[in-house]
Formats: structure tokens, C-alpha cells, sequence
């Protein structure tokens, strides 16, 4: 089912490769940023994925890019469809969809805030979201070093030390060896 | 293109931007912050009020008082050691958490959960939707001042934390349900037990119908306030109880059935008039359901089997590059957990969806502007919001 | 809405007069039988591996120490800070030994916060006897208990030859081997050579297999043969041997030396670019033990000169263990390497007689004793002097050389550990290529419960037709008395062993005289220990060296009492390759050290 939905809209939409590896009912799928309207728009109105279940975003910063994960649902043949979306890291700016969807412009503003990536347009999308007075680095970057962010600003408790079983014996039973 | 927007002509039109212009200073209008300390508030979250007299012209949802950053801390932790953080994304009803983050992982990493650890993980859930209920219901009912239901109904709700006791060794974290299957077998003499426990509540539950369902009072707050239009349903991801009060019988469990739902019989409860009096009724009529799956699912369950699946040592599991969305029915309506695995021995990225993050954002604002000041916290239960899953 | 509804609220007074559901005293309330409450730990059954706080999501545990450590227990014991634990029980759950259990108490006041860090089962506790509270189900789960098992050749077709009955993993059984490992260390300590066994063991699991090359023979040249021959003292303190069988690190290691192409090892073990000292030093004996420490102090730069008496290198990894155990081509690589580092072999050499002492001595400026236990110990009993008795390790030499040996259809073997085991084999399979079939019958002093050989060893002899009775005690060796036969061996009269040493412990065995059996063989062969071949020394040194027990007596480095000579491997320990590789590093980091001083007070 998924497969001829997808045959459907390949090559009008020069879709990436249908990727069905995870588990029944569910496809990803890689989208031009040109093709993101369009696609949404005909999924929403005449495929029947009138569900928008979450939109987030993945930090591959080893590929200087954002992957936008846009998760639909068409809930009569019960299909789950993620579209994919490549942002430069570097130029993070996505499109706006609260106008397909109003409750996108909750998940832009969250991604706007935890990810530093813009969507121009999106109500409220500059307003402070989970974070109040956050001036570091958008926190659900790969880059943000959350072990040493706790470091910087918690003390450790005193008194804690800990050994490790191989340096401990050798320090005792053969320090010279 | 919808344009789903409240009336307000008889206020400041909003900016382009949005924003909605009042001076205080025409001493018109008041700011009023409900939460994050009110008694109306469900859980740690306020709602900033702006009021003309006792109406609500505006209100704006503010999160953020308890996040924790789960999603990221997950990111550091090894596929274990996420088992025991994700329970804490929501308090009263916790085993979604669990299945759904052991399913996300079992299915990345190719694991088959055995048929005993599918019953029992059905048991738990169900068992979390009792509790949950319960706490929505008793809620409700203090909301509008009702305060003898929610006793009653922690009551029950304590007795249920009992079998969660003895089954899992916790009442509140149970951290049962990990990757690979669940921790142990029922104990000697559960289902005798947990009948009780369910003979009990429908003892509390025929009381809390005259003293809450037929009250007077609760009807005429109740009835015909905080209407949602189904067409907004989707447009605001809108689903479970909250969607099927307005006619729309949108269950994962009977949509896509996992688990073992598909062994189980149960039609799911649908109201039409999609008001505060319609969404708690679909949650009083759930909980009969839930009993009756208990029931079913306590008589059908298997004599014994294995609890866990071969898994690898998990001190240096990795799973390789992939990514899912395993979803399930919440007392609320959908939960899910996005998983994307990059090969490491760490999550890439968690992505925790609960049905508050649509229902208490984008359409609780959406529906305040309006409404009275004394029926804001109704309303707001009636959404039945968790906040940590709308934080993470 | 009707007037219904408005009364319909009051019936909530019926339960005014009901007996409130309230626990009256919760301090006292007993939580449920499974339930994750405080900590407890037996401490004598907990070893110490820290695997719970590896798993420890929010770094509750710390590991502290307790006790002394010994052999697979490291001494230090969990402390848990309150302040941070989760109540997750992944603790209990990964525990290796089963001794970290949770009591169901969860009451518990005190003004002091640092009360809540303690040690469970150190620090006593009310709940430490209690006998509820959670425990695993169903024993350990979250890190695998079974071995893989090794494929090794059938009986029938190993018997008649000498090839190779181990197969070795292949990668993905070593991948699930190695997968086990929970990365404690304990086995570092155990080793004799200390090698860096968790993080060999994880480079099998990465893929990354040179670098586990190098990490092989950073501390043990002989990797290959201990891969195949290694006595593994480390899986004796391995960690997941308490709940299921230990990691089989010695396959792992042979694994990684399967996995890299032999003309790599060179470049990957590396030969450190370091100035020649100008430094020399002979070794005698090119054993595992003269052998290591040629190739350390080859590579720290000094010329090493190693001299062998027989035809080739390897001591007793050639001349004593089979070739169905250790092909010769694996003991040659190894050899190769050491040789490419710069080391001198010198093969046919005796010292004491093709060369001196005195002339090692003068012509070099440290000398290494390794040379071994070459001479097998005789039983002494009647009979043990025809020439139809033979000692273990002087047959194995023999057939390793190639020479003709005696193979009659009937062999009686004298001795319990895995030299007797290696002979008995040996013979089994020349017999079986000359007659057909195989005829032997192994006499041990000990029983099966106290058995010196390698459990693996008495099953495949067994498997391989070898008879082996335990308990037997040799009186006598029978032989012909008369006719054209005179002097022929016919068999072994043994008697029941009731026990082995007195109250004192000394070895002072006792038989059951009634019990006696006579084994038929045509050929006797004494496995039970071998001796030094000390006569090379000569008169003037034997005399100024002190001595131990018949062994030359050495400090810790190695050092005898002549300043110049070291001595190592199993001529001063007891015979096994792991522990004379230990001695070969020992001798060269001493050696090292005494000529960079020498170097140092030359400047």
C-alpha cells in the first residue's frame, strides 16, 4: 500500500528511495526542500495522511546538516510516513507548515529554541518556549556538551572517589611489573 | 486553509505578527497567571491570562518548570541506561514510556519480544490507563470543586499502585518493561488479587457516577463548555479521549494494534458533543473497558513462558544506523518514541511525542480566549495534560 | 437535566459512618516482596568487578576499597550514594556474581545526608538479613552466560594425525565471545604477564583487529602459541565465570592472530626506532622465557645473542607440547617476529661445552639463564630402569625430531597432569597410524576430583580411546623374567592411592595394598616431572651461585646472586609458557635498568 502510494508521487516529487527497514506500516522518505509543500499538501489532501504526528529534527553534525523529520499518519490504512529534509547546519532555515498544520508552530517555536533552526513566518516562533533566559548555545545541538554544561554550573558531591579493579590490583599486587 | 481563529472583535485585533496588543495601563484588562502553584493547574505548568472582568480574552500555555532535557540526556546514555530515565516523562502514567522506548529498540535492533512479555506489557499498560483515569477523573471533579471524587478515586487508584507494587517492585517508577521484554513472571495469587482491586472500583466508580456524572451542578459546568470542533481535530494533531469525545474513534489500540490487542475484545467509547462533559465522560467509560481488558487479559494469560529475549550484553550493545516510530494508545491518546540509531552505543536522537504537546499548546490557547476565568482549569483537565511530555 | 440530579450527589453521605481506607500507620507499612528498596551486598560472594557502576545511569556507585585483592576478586566493594540512586535495579540485574540483591526496606530517617552513601554489606543495615525485596529473575540476562563453543576435529579423524584439532572462532562467534566480556580487568591481575586482556577483547568486538595485534604482543610475544596453549590462569578469574562459563580468552586471542595476514605482524608490532646501546647480552636457552626477553631487550636497543642447544628455537613449546596442539608454523611466527626486532639465534650451541661460561660471561654484559626442564623425573620403583621405560619429555623430543621411536601396541603411562596427557596422545596417535588402534592406559597418583590435567585434556584423550584411571599408585614395572623376552617390560603393577600427602602436607602417599591391578604394556612411560639440566654451569659457578630448593635463587627481577646473571622461565618456575613470558619481561626490565646505569656511570 505504502509502495503504490509512493509510486504515486515519486517522480513528480523526485522522492528519495522508500526506506521500509524499521517495522510494518512505517516508511521514511527523502524530500527535496522544493518539494516539501507540495508533497505535504498532497499527502494531507488526497492521500489520506491528514495526521501530522510530530515534527523534529535529527543534528548530523558530522555531515554539517539537520535532518527534519516530518511524521504523518493516514489513519484509515493505518500507514506512518516520515518525510526526510536536509538543512544546512550552517544555514539552518526551514518553511513554515502552521499553515497546513497549526500545531506545527508549537514543534517550529521548540525547534526554533532547542535547535537554533529558523522558520520564518511561524507564529510566536521567537518566543521562549521550554528555556527562559537561555543564552548557550541552542541545548539539543550535538555540539552542546551537556556533561560539561552540569560541571560548569553543579559542584560534585565531596567525598566521592572511586577506583577501577585493574588499576587497583595491579597498584597493589604487582606495582612493578 | 483553515482559519480556525476565536472571535475577538470586542478586542485589540493582534498584531501581523500575532501578537495580541492590550494596555494594561487602560486598567481594561488584567494579567492573571494560573500555575505553576494552583490547585486547577495539571502539574507543573501555568497559563498566563490576560482578563476583561471574568472573561479570558487571551491565554498563553508556559512550560518549562521541570525540563529535564530527557530527549538529549538519552543522547549520552547507553541503550540500558535510557530504561530507567524514561519513566520520569510522565509521572501518573509512566509504562508508555517504557513500551514504547523497548519497542523503538527491539525494533532497531531485531529483537523478538517473547509472547509472555507481550501479555504482561498489555497488563502493565492497561493497568497505567486504570491509574491515569483516575487521577483525570478525580481531577475533573476537583476542578469544579468536587473534591470527595478525587478522594475517593486516589483511593482506588493507591490499591492499583498496590499490584503495581508487587508485580513490579515500585509504585509510581515501575521500570518493568525493558528492552528485550519485562523483569518477571505475576506473582503467586495476583489475579486474585487485582480482582479485588477491580470489584472495588466499580464499587467507587457506580458512587462517583451519581455523585459526579449525575450532579447537577458538574452537568451544567460541564455541558456544552469548552467545545472543540472535530474539524479541528486534525489540524491540531488532536487524539484519544479527546478526539473520540467529539465522534471520532481514533484509538492506536484498535487502529494499529499492538501488543496484544488484536487478541483482545473491546470496542472503543465515542461521544459526539466534544465538550469538558463529553471528553470526561469517554474517560469514565474507558475505564470500563480497561477493567473489562484486565479481566480479559489476566484470563487469557499465559501459563508461564519467558520474560526476556536474548539480547547482547548491554554493557556494549550498539544498534546499527536506522530510525523508527513506535506508537501506542495512552489515556490520553497517541504516545510515541522516534528513535534514530547511528550504529553507536547511543541513541542519536529520542523524540518523545505525548499528547499533551498538541492538546495543552496550540489548542488549549486556542480554546481559553472566551471562556470564563472559573472554567479555565476545567478545561484545561478535560485535555487531560501531562506537562513533562509536552518538556522532555 | 432533572431534580434527580440534584440529589443524586447526596447519596455520597452513605459512607459518612464507613471506617476511613487511610493506613493508619505508614511508617510501619511492609512494602511488597519484589520491591526495589535498599541495597544489600555479600560481600564475600562480590568480587569487586564494578560492572554496577558501569551500568549506573546516574554515577550513584562508587568502588571502594574493602579487602586485600586476590585472584579474580579486586577488593573493593560498591558504595552507593543515595543522593543519586534511581531504585532502577540495573545494578542487581548486571551483577556478575548475584550478590547484589535490594531488601524491601525503604523507611529510614537520619538528620546526617552523608549517612545516605554507604556500603552495603560493609556498613551494616537493618535490612541486611531480610529475605525479601527485589532480585533478578531467572539468574543473569543483560550479559551472556554461555561460551561459544569451539568446533574442534572428531575423534576419528584427529586421531590418526597430528594436525590441528582446534578450528578457531570465526568472526562472528568471536564477535558473540567477545560480546560477553564486561570489561572488569580482573584477568589482568591473574595473568602472569598482566596483558591488556578487556582491551584486546574489545578490538574483536570493533573490527579492529591490528591494533589488537599490538596489543598482543606488547606484553607477550608469544601470542600465537598462547592463543592455542595458554593454561588461561585469567579464566579462573574471570568475572562471568560465577553465573556461567568464563569469556575463553585464550580463543579470543588466537582469534586476532588468525584474523591478521602474518606479513603485517612485523610492521604492526613495531620495532622502536631507538639507538643501539652497544650493549650485549647472551641468552641461554631459546624458550618462551630466553625468547621474551630477547625480543624486549632487542627492542630497547642492545645486540641479543640467543643460544640453543637443539636444532631449533622454542624449548619446550616444540620440543614438549604436541603438534596437535601448537602447529609448528604458529611457534615459528612467533619466533619470526622476535627475529625481525634483531634478535640472534643461534641454534646447535651448548654452552659448557661449544662455549663457556666463563667466555658468555667475559664476552657480554649480562648473561640470562633459561634453560628450561628438559630431564624427566623418574618414579624409581622396580623395574623403572629397562630400557623398555621410558620419560615423557625425552619421547616427545624425539618424536618432534623426527626420530624413530618405539610404538608398541601396549603403553602403560605413568603420571596425572597434561605432560602425561601430551604423551599418552602422541602415542595414541602412532599407534593408531602404525597398528590401527589405539592401546594406551594412563595411571594417575591423583583422583578425578584433584586432577592435575586440563579438564579438556581428559576428555579428548577419552575421546580419542585413551584409558585413564585415577588413584593409581606404580609399584612396579614388570618385566620378563627369563626366556629369549628376558628383560622386556610386560606391564605396570599399580596399587590404590587412599591418599596422597600426611597431615603435614608433605607428599607421603598412601595405598590400599589390597586393591592392586596389573596394566599389560609392552612399554612404560614415567610423565611425572621434570628437573633442570644444570650441569652446563660448570663446578666454579654451581658452587658460587646460592640455590633454592635445588633451583638457582633469584631476587624478584630475576637477578641471581652473580650480578651478571639473570635467570628466568621454567628453570626457576614451574613449567608453564605464560609464566616464563612474564619472567622474560621481568629479566629484561631488570637487565635494562642495570646496564643504563652502567652506560650512565661510563658518561
Amino acid at each position: 500500500m505504502m509502495q503504490a502510494i509512493y509510486d504515486r508521487l515519486k517522480d513528480r516529487f523526485q522522492l528519495g528511495a522508500l526506506d521500509v527497514r524499521s517495522r510494518k506500516g512505517l516508511a521514511f522518505v527523502d524530500l527535496r526542500r522544493e518539494f516539501l509543500r507540495p508533497v505535504l499538501t498532497e499527502l494531507r489532501d488526497v492521500e489520506g495522511f491528514t495526521h501530522l504526528i510530530l515534527l523534529t529534527a535529527v543534528d548530523w553534525i558530522e555531515d554539517e546538516r539537520f535532518q527534519l523529520t516530518y511524521l504523518l499518519n493516514n489513519r484509515q490504512k493505518n500507514l506512518d510516513l516520515g518525510l526526510r529534509l536536509r538543512l544546512d547546519r550552517n544555514l539552518a532555515i526551514g518553511e513554515t507548515i502552521h499553515d497546513l498544520w497549526p500545531t506545527a508552530a508549537t514543534y517550529q517555536r521548540e525547534l526554533r529554541e532547542m535547535f537554533g533552526i529558523a522558520f520564518p513566518g511561524s507564529p510566536r516562533v521567537d518566543e521562549e518556549f521550554i528555556l527562559e533566559g537561555w543564552t548557550d548555545m541552542p541545548p539539543y545541538r550535538r555540539d552542546f556538551d551537556t556533561l560539561a554544561y552540569s560541571q560548569q554550573t553543579h559542584a560534585d558531591r565531596e567525598g566521592r572517589e572511586t577506583s577501577d579493579p585493574r588499576e587497583f590490583m595491579k597498584q597493589i599486587l604487582y606495582p612493578k611489573d | 486553509m483553515f482559519s480556525f481563529q476565536p472571535d475577538r472583535s470586542q478586542y485589540p485585533a493582534p498584531g501581523p505578527d500575532g501578537k495580541l496588543e492590550i494596555d494594561l495601563e487602560t486598567g481594561q484588562y488584567l494579567k492573571l497567571w494560573q500555575g505553576p502553584n494552583h490547585p486547577g493547574m495539571t502539574g507543573n505548568m501555568s497559563v498566563e491570562l490576560t482578563v476583561c472582568g471574568d472573561e479570558v480574552v487571551e491565554g498563553k500555555t508556559h512550560v518549562g518548570y521541570l525540563h529535564r532535557g530527557f530527549e538529549k540526556l538519552m543522547e549520552r546514555r547507553s541503550f540500558i541506561q535510557c530504561f530507567p530515565i524514561v519513566c520520569r516523562i510522565c509521572v501518573p502514567e509512566p509504562d508508555f514510556n517504557e513500551y514504547c522506548y523497548a519497542a523503538a529498540v527491539e525494533n532497531l535492533a531485531g529483537i523478538e519480544v517473547p509472547e509472555y512479555a507481550n501479555w504482561m506489557r498489555t497488563l502493565i499498560l492497561e493497568m497505567g490507563r486504570f491509574n491515569s483515569y483516575m487521577m483525570a477523573i478525580g481531577g475533573m471533579s476537583g476542578a469544579l470543586g468536587l473534591g470527595v471524587v478525587g478522594q475517593w478515586l486516589t483511593y482506588v487508584r493507591d490499591i492499583m499502585l498496590d499490584r503495581f507494587e508487587e508485580l513490579t517492585g515500585a509504585r509510581i517508577y515501575h521500570m518493568f518493561i525493558l528492552p528485550g521484554g519485562v523483569r518477571g513472571h505475576l506473582p503467586e495469587g495476583f489475579k486474585d488479587r487485582m480482582e479485588e482491586v477491580l470489584k472495588t472500583a466499580e464499587r467507587y466508580l457506580a458512587d462517583v457516577d451519581k455523585v459526579m456524572f449525575s450532579n447537577a451542578v458538574y452537568k451544567r459546568r460541564t455541558k456544552g463548555v469548552g467545545y472543540i470542533d472535530p474539524k479541528l481535530f486534525e489540524p491540531y494533531g488532536v487524539t484519544g479521549p479527546n478526539a473520540r469525545a467529539g465522534g471520532v474513534a481514533k484509538d492506536v489500540r484498535k487502529d494499529a494494534p499492538y501488543l496484544v490487542y488484536d487478541q483482545l475484545d473491546f470496542e472503543v467509547p465515542t461521544e459526539t458533543a466534544s465538550d469538558i462533559w463529553a471528553r470526561t465522560n469517554v474517560r469514565r467509560r474507558d475505564i470500563d473497558v480497561s477493567i473489562d481488558l484486565i479481566r480479559q487479559i489476566l484470563k487469557k494469560f499465559p501459563k508461564g513462558g519467558e520474560v526476556m529475549a536474548e539480547i547482547p550484553n548491554v554493557l556494549h550493545w550498539k544498534i546499527p544506523r536506522g530510525e523508527t516510530y513506535i506508537k501506542g494508545e495512552s489515556s490520553r491518546g497517541e504516545y510515541g518514541y522516534y528513535l534514530v540509531t547511528d550504529g553507536s552505543g547511543y541513541p542519536r536522537r529520542v523524540n518523545v511525542r505525548g499528547p499533551s504537546y498538541t492538546h495543552a499548546m496550540a489548542l488549549l490557547e486556542l480554546l481559553i480566549p472566551g471562556t470564563n476565568i472559573s472554567d479555565v482549569a476545567a478545561l484545561m483537565v478535560s485535555l487531560h495534560t501531562y506537562p513533562p511530555e509536552i518538556e522532555r | 437535566m432533572s431534580f434527580k440530579d440534584v440529589l443524586s450527589p447526596f447519596t455520597a453521605w452513605k459512607h459518612v459512618l464507613e471506617t476511613p481506607v487511610t493506613i493508619k500507620d505508614p511508617l510501619t507499612r511492609e512494602a511488597a516482596d519484589r520491591y526495589r528498596g535498599f541495597h544489600k551486598n555479600d560481600i564475600e560472594l562480590c568480587i569487586g568487578c564494578s560492572s554496577c557502576e558501569a551500568i549506573c545511569q546516574n554515577a550513584a556507585i562508587d568502588m571502594v576499597p574493602v579487602k586485600d585483592p586476590k585472584e579474580g576478586d579486586s577488593g573493593l566493594r560498591p558504595q552507593i550514594d543515595y543522593g543519586r540512586c534511581c531504585w532502577c535495579a540495573l545494578c542487581v540485574d548486571i551483577c556478575m556474581t548475584g550478590s547484589l540483591t535490594m531488601s524491601n526496606e525503604y523507611i529510614w530517617f537520619d538528620e546526617d545526608p552523608d549517612a545516605f552513601r554507604f556500603i552495603p554489606g560493609v556498613d551494616a543495615k537493618s535490612w541486611d538479613s531480610s529475605e525479601k525485596g527485589y532480585r533478578r529473575e531467572g539468574g543473569r540476562r543483560l550479559s551472556g552466560t554461555e561460551r561459544v563453543e569451539m568446533r574442534e576435529m572428531e575423534p576419528d579423524l584427529r586421531i590418526g594425525n597430528f594436525d590441528e584439532i582446534v578450528a578457531g572462532y570465526d568472526r562472528a562467534e568471536a564477535v558473540l565471545e567477545a560480546d560477553r566480556c564486561v570489561e572488569c580487568g580482573l584477568c589482568v591481575a591473574t595473568c602472569p604477564a598482566h596483558m591488556d586482556i578487556p582491551d584486546y577483547i574489545k578490538t574483536i568486538r570493533e573490527g579492529d583487529y591490528e591494533h589488537g595485534l599490538e596489543l598482543l604482543y606488547n606484553s607477550n610475544p608469544f601470542s600465537e602459541v598462547c592463543g592455542r596453549v595458554c593454561t588461561h590462569n585469567c579464566e579462573t578469574a574471570c568475572a562471568a565465570r560465577h553465573e556461567g562459563d568464563p569469556i575463553a580468552i585464550r580463543w579470543l586471542k588466537r582469534h586476532i592472530t588468525d584474523q591478521v595476514p602474518y606479513d603485517r605482524y612485523v610492521d604492526i608490532v613495531g620495532k622502536p626506532d631507538l639507538a643501539k646501546t652497544g650493549q650485549k647480552i647472551a641468552i641461554i636457552g631459546a624458550g618462551p622465557g630466553g625468547l621474551t626477553a630477547a625480543f624486549d631487550l632487542a627492542r630497547m636497543g642492545h645486540a641479543v645473542t640467543v643460544y640453543e642447544e637443539k636444532e631449533k628455537p622454542g624449548g619446550m613449546m616444540r620440543y614438549g607440547i604436541p603438534e596437535y596442539r601448537l602447529p609448528y608454523e604458529s611457534l615459528d611466527r612467533d619466533i619470526g617476529v622476535i627475529e625481525a626486532m634483531g634478535v640472534k639465534i643461534k641454534c646447535g650451541v651448548r654452552i659448557g661445552k661449544d662455549i663457556s661460561m666463563e667466555k658468555l660471561k667475559a664476552d657480554n654484559d649480562a648473561v640470562v639463564l633459561a634453560i628450561g626442564l628438559h630431564l624427566g623425573r623418574s618414579t624409581r620403583v622396580p623395574g623403572s630402569e629397562s630400557p623398555d621405560v621410558e620419560k615423557a619429555v625425552e619421547l616427545l623430543r624425539r618424536i618432534t625430531a623426527g626420530e624413530e621411536v618405539p610404538v608398541p601396541k601396549k603403553v602403560v603411562v605413568i603420571g596425572g597432569g597434561n605432560v602425561a596427557m601430551d604423551i599418552a596422545r602422541s602415542m595414541a596417535r602412532l599407534q593408531k597410524q602404525r597398528h590401527g588402534e589405539v592401546g594406551i592406559t594412563v595411571t594417575a597418583l591423583e583422583s578425578f576430583d584433584h586432577f592435575l590435567a586440563d579438564e579438556e585434556e581428559v576428555v579428548e584423550s577419552r575421546e580419542e580411546g585413551i584409558e585413564i584411571l585415577d588413584s593409581r599408585g606404580p609399584q612396579e614395572v614388570i618385566t620378563v623374567k627369563s626366556g629369549k623376552n628376558k628383560g622386556k617390560v610386560k606391564g605396570l603393577r599399580t596399587w590404590r592411592v587412599d591418599s596422597i600427602f600426611d597431615e603435614k602436607g608433605r607428599f607421603n602417599p598412601h595405598y590400599d595394598e589390597g586393591d592392586e591391578m596389573v596394566h599389560d604394556g609392552e612399554m612404560v612411560i614415567e610423565a611425572i616431572g621434570q628437573v633442570s639440566d644444570v650441569s652446563l654451569l660448570g663446578e666454579k659457578l654451581t658452587e658460587a651461585l646460592e640455590w633454592n630448593r635445588g633451583r638457582v635463587k633469584i631476587d624478584h627481577d630475576g637477578r641471581t646472586s652473580e650480578p651478571w646473571l639473570w635467570a628466568a622461565g621454567d628453570c626457576v618456575k614451574g613449567p608453564d609458557v605464560i609464566n616464563a613470558v612474564a619472567d622474560g619481561h621481568r629479566v629484561a626490565q631488570s637487565i635494562n635498568q642495570v646496564l643504563v646505569a652502567m652506560r650512565e656511570a661510563k658518561a
